[in-house]
């Protein structure tokens, strides 16, 4: 269990800062925008989810 | 206590967006693991995807699988996610909020007050990573 919980922390501390080296897509963007920007995507990955279905 | 995360709880802690609690959060689940199970569905891994290249995802889905397994959304009965909507909840919303009880969830934690402004009628809590980060 010890091994696993430090993988996982290795993979997320590798994961934030390989995020942190390149441009967000939210830059400038404040938590609300965030989070409609996120419910837009959201929105999108749902209606695509559902077109085959239609 | 069992835990969803929403997507919105992933993109805040990797660092797309600076706010300081969900990174609490996380690094405390992380610090702690296990004693707080996470639940992940496939809806939540694609949202979180579309922000990620492909080697990110490749190491974001290795995450994942140690700390937690990922649900297939067909798993989720259709029946708990037209309760949902039927109190106002947007589809995918619904999809979360369905998700969140068919896994016995105690808390869904998100910063999306659409989820927020339902707590009351839930059966699990609604809890923002600042809320939750003073419960666990």
């Amino acid at each position: 269990m010890k091994t696993k919980k430090a993988e996982a922390k290795k993979l997320w501390d590798e994961l934030r800062e390989n995020i942190s080296k390149r441009p967000s897509p939210f830059a400038g963007m404040t938590e609300e925008e965030v989070i409609k920007q996120l419910r837009k995507t959201r929105k999108k990955l749902w209606e695509k989810k559902l077109a085959p279905r239609t | 206590m069992r835990l969803v995360l929403d997507a919105n709880e992933y993109i805040f802690a990797l660092g797309f967006a600076k706010k300081e609690s969900c990174e609490s959060l996380f690094k405390l689940l992380i610090d702690n693991f296990p004693s707080h199970p996470i639940s992940v569905c496939r809806t939540i891994v694609e949202e979180v995807r579309t922000n990620l290249i492909p080697k990110e995802f490749q190491n974001f889905i290795k995450f994942i699988n140690i700390i937690s397994t990922i649900d297939e959304d067909f798993s989720i009965p259709f029946e708990i996610g037209f309760k949902y909507e039927a109190i106002g909840l947007k589809e995918a919303d619904a999809l979360i909020a369905a998700y969140t009880e068919w896994v016995g969830a105690d808390v869904l934690v998100t910063e999306n007050r659409h989820f927020l402004k339902h707590n009351p009628v839930l059966p699990f809590k609604v809890l923002t990573s600042e809320k939750c980060l003073r419960i666990i």
